[in-house]
């Protein structure tokens, strides 16, 4: 029974180490070198806080997608939410100037808001039309990217349009940089406290409960009187509004504005980071840094070796069908308590 | 006589548990053997090793006086040995033609000559007194009709030795009849079987001689036709049982009143068409009917857990005369229920014991606050309720699904009954349960009727409506029949109502 497990394990990390170096080698490279330029910069002077930025948002979004799955809802919008969030915090964020830690809280609120009311639409239409929410979130990314595109272009147009980007949000809204001379910004603090939040919620309150008891056993939700529908909707406003969250902060920490193709990628990363931290929110952030080593190290590879940066997106893959057969491999996860 | 089948000293282990330990007996040609035990007694390992599912650790199987081995199915059937499983082994989907021809590895290889083996099925059924609908889909049969095909299945070998698993657990009075004048007829040809039962009534209908099995070992064998009832219980059970409280209650005033009550299914069948009753306080009614025609329906509609479509639940709880229907409020205000799909409804498998009693606990006072839950004093109402209703477990943290069925029933009822609870709607409570567990529910429920509660008894097992309900009540193709008291309708009766709406 061990052995068999550790064999299937090995064949799994295999699998997951030998896919990308193939592709490697394809494009020309030697995978050992690829691999040792990945660690030296993450690890390296200014790759640390490069991976920390970019765990940022894959955390929040990652917190999201866990939520939702731990409740039975694959939300795969995460691209989608990412956007609606950053579009309502910047649209209302010159209202906000003047307001010091207020505005800045009130620019972060936007943005979760954002999201929740994008998450929440697809849970009502899951509920009332008994519309599929995988179908519907992957859809509404494409809206959000089109919307976007046109705001950034028309009514939020910079002033000065020389790109295609927003207007800048006022200086009470902007996250502080923590360690001078990098890029690291207070939004890791924002994910860090939603970690410890989300950690609560779900095993310490009652919503939390539910949401639970909808994904492990949805007859027994109906059993116990729980409001499936309005729980439906709230748990995909909550997993929305995280991912709405994660692009407020990247507004607030990096780009100061919208930016065309922000954030491109973050959503299906989201994926993978809540798989790989089985759903539990504590891991996610761990998850997260590992990912965050792929993005920011990717754009290391390219400067370096030369490689594209959709490697990135097969090792990305590659993890997450070497998740999914992790099961395979590892006894039950325990009991969700 | 040479016995047909003896089995000499069979052990079994599973890790530390043996499962069947020296487990000897025999079976003489044209004999009836019934075979009975508590859950988790070990006849289903029995049965396994019997019918070459799995190999003996030890021990020895003599079929005529001869040493056979048994390593697969195929081996036993070769032995002439032929199972009927409790669970049917039946694709739904396919016809009963295809579904015989499933089970007979031997003629699946090459091109299959339907004509030439529906002559042969009709032979076995025609043998057995009933005719087959060949093109039917299984999935429209009943159960009876499923068993048939199994039955059909099993003969078809002409097998000298045939065991039947839990046969009557799921079918209907007039059915399991039929089924036990069949074993009956069959053993006039000097065929032998075994039946594996928790019902008392189908050993004394039917067999010769029971072997009792307790904890893996055969504890004694017992004459049916001259030792009495209070004997064989005791060895079944070890030990004298809680004797069976049948104290009638005093009624009271009616506390659920169901008026022209009409439900649907989800693929917008009528479930329940325009019924009517009263459940009275301190009273206990007996729900009977063939599964699926609509008493889970009407359960659930009860329990807040369906919508209804017209008509009218009125609860008389406390001061307030009609109650918001939805599952949590009436959990709140006194309504207990244990559903009869324990799995899909009572509890979450995957969660730990203390996490299912927040359950349906969550309005609860001490048990939550302010929307936290409060774990340590969660942990500590599980403990003293696990100990209370004898649920074995290991602790509040053990895994719902490490539970046997009777410990998990005992876990649902100990959360769902208790102070200030009025009604209790209970669904098949002890169905597929060991003969001790069923006791300690039965006189669970007779005392909560003592104390006043109106209870709905589901089951589908018509001598525990006799002894425990005051009333009965039929429903057939969704329309109710009664309730009538127990005493002024008879077996027979209700058995009519329930085959003809």
């Amino acid at each position: 029974m061990i052995t068999t497990r550790v064999i299937r394990l090995g064949l799994i990390v295999g699998f997951a180490a030998l896919v990308p170096a193939v592709f490697v080698l394809l494009a020309g490279q030697s995978p050992w070198r690829v691999l040792t330029t990945l660690v030296l910069y993450a690890f390296g002077p200014q790759g640390w806080s490069e991976v920390l930025v970019h765990a940022i948002p894959l955390t929040l979004i990652g917190l999201g997608v866990a939520f939702a799955l731990r409740a039975g809802l694959f939300n795969i919008g995460g691209d989608g939410q990412f956007i609606a969030g950053t579009v309502v915090s910047v649209f209302f964020a010159p209202y906000f100037g003047g307001l010091g830690l207020v505005g800045l809280l009130a620019f972060l609120t936007c943005g979760f808001i954002g999201g929740a009311a994008l998450g929440a639409l697809v849970g009502y239409l899951r509920e009332r039309f008994n519309a599929s929410e995988i179908i519907v979130t992957i859809m509404l990314n494409y809206v959000a990217v089109q919307m976007v595109s046109y705001l950034i272009r028309g009514p939020m147009a910079d002033p000065m349009p020389f790109w295609p980007r927003s207007y800048m949000i006022p200086p009470d809204c902007i996250l502080p940089v923590l360690v001078p001379g990098t890029r690291l910004h207070a939004g890791l603090i924002v994910a860090l406290a939603m970690v410890i939040v989300f950690a609560i919620i779900q095993h310490r309150t009652v919503f939390g409960f539910q949401s639970l008891v909808l994904g492990a056993n949805p007859g027994a939700a109906i059993y116990a009187g729980f409001r499936v529908k309005a729980l439906t909707v709230l748990v995909m406003a909550v997993s929305g509004g995280l991912g709405g969250l994660a692009g407020a902060v990247e507004v607030g920490g990096l780009y100061q504005r919208i930016v065309d193709n922000m954030g491109e990628g973050f959503g299906l990363a989201g994926i993978a980071v809540a798989l790989i931290a089985r759903l539990e929110p504590i891991a996610i952030p761990f998850a997260a840094c590992l990912f965050g080593i792929f993005f920011a190290g990717g754009g290391a590879l390219q400067r370096e070796l030369a490689l594209p940066f959709p490697l990135v997106w097969i090792v990305e893959a590659t993890v997450i069908f070497a998740v999914a057969a992790l099961h395979w491999a590892l006894p039950d996860r325990k009991a969700a308590a | 006589m040479i016995p047909f089948l003896e089995a000499r000293g069979l052990t079994k282990a599973y890790g530390q548990l043996r499962a069947n330990d020296d487990v000897s007996f025999s079976i003489l040609p044209g004999e009836i053997v019934g075979i009975v035990g508590e859950n988790g007694a070990g006849k289903s390992t029995l049965v396994k090793m019997l019918g070459g599912a799995i190999e003996p650790d030890s021990g020895s199987i003599y079929i005529s006086g001869e040493r056979v081995t048994m390593r697969s199915p195929a081996d036993a059937t070769k032995a002439g040995i032929s199972l009927v499983h409790q669970h049917f082994k039946l694709i739904d989907s396919l016809t009963v033609e295809e579904n015989l021809v499933l089970g007979r590895p031997e003629l699946r290889h090459g091109i299959l000559n339907f004509k030439a083996l529906r002559s042969g099925f009709e032979g076995v059924a025609k043998d057995l007194g009933t005719s087959l609908q060949y093109d039917a889909r299984v999935s429209t049969l009943s159960v009876g009709g499923r068993q048939q095909i199994e039955l059909v299945r099993a003969l078809f070998h002409e097998p000298r030795l045939l065991i039947l698993d839990e046969p009557t657990a799921v079918l209907p009075p007039t059915e399991r009849e039929r089924l036990l004048c069949l074993i009956r007829r069959l053993k006039e040809r000097g065929m032998a079987a075994i039946l594996i039962s928790h019902k008392l009534d189908d050993l004394y209908d039917c067999c010769d001689r029971a072997v009792v099995m307790r904890a893996g070992r055969v504890v004694g064998s017992s004459d049916l036709r001259s030792d009495d009832r209070g004997q064989l219980v005791r060895l079944i059970v070890g030990e004298e049982l809680p004797p069976p409280e049948v104290r009638r209650g005093t009624r009271g005033a009616p506390l659920v009143s169901v008026r022209e009550l009409v439900v649907r299914r989800d693929n917008g069948t009528v479930a329940v068409d325009r019924g009517s009753f009263d459940l009275h306080a301190g009273e206990i009614i007996g729900l009977c009917g063939v599964e699926g025609n609509g008493q889970t329906e009407l359960m659930h509609a009860l329990a807040g857990m369906r919508a209804i479509e017209a008509g009218e639940i009125v609860y008389a709880l406390g001061k307030q005369t009609a109650v918001k229907c939805d599952a949590a409020s009436l959990r709140q205000a006194g309504v207990a229920h244990i559903p009869e799909d324990r799995l899909h409804h009572a509890v979450v498998p995957s969660f730990t014991l203390t996490m299912n009693w927040f359950l349906r606990k969550l309005s609860e006072r001490g048990l939550v606050s302010f929307g936290f839950l409060q774990r340590l004093s969660a942990a500590k109402a599980t403990h003293e309720a696990i100990a209370i209703n004898d649920v074995r477990a290991s602790g509040p943290r053990a895994r719902m699904s490490d539970l046997s069925g009777g410990n998990q029933q005992k876990f649902v009822i100990g959360r769902e009954l208790g102070e200030g609870v009025s009604v209790i709607l209970a669904g098949h409570p002890t169905r597929g349960l060991d003969i001790r567990t069923v006791a300690v529910i039965r006189n669970r429920l007779v005392a909560e009727r003592a104390r006043g509660v109106a209870i709905l008894l589901l089951s589908a097992d018509l001598s525990e409506v006799w002894d425990l309900a005051d009333r009965v009540m039929v429903m057939a193709r969704g329309k109710l029949r009664g309730p009538v008291p127990v005493g002024e309708t008879s077996l027979a009766e209700i058995g009519h109502w329930m085959t003809t709406p």
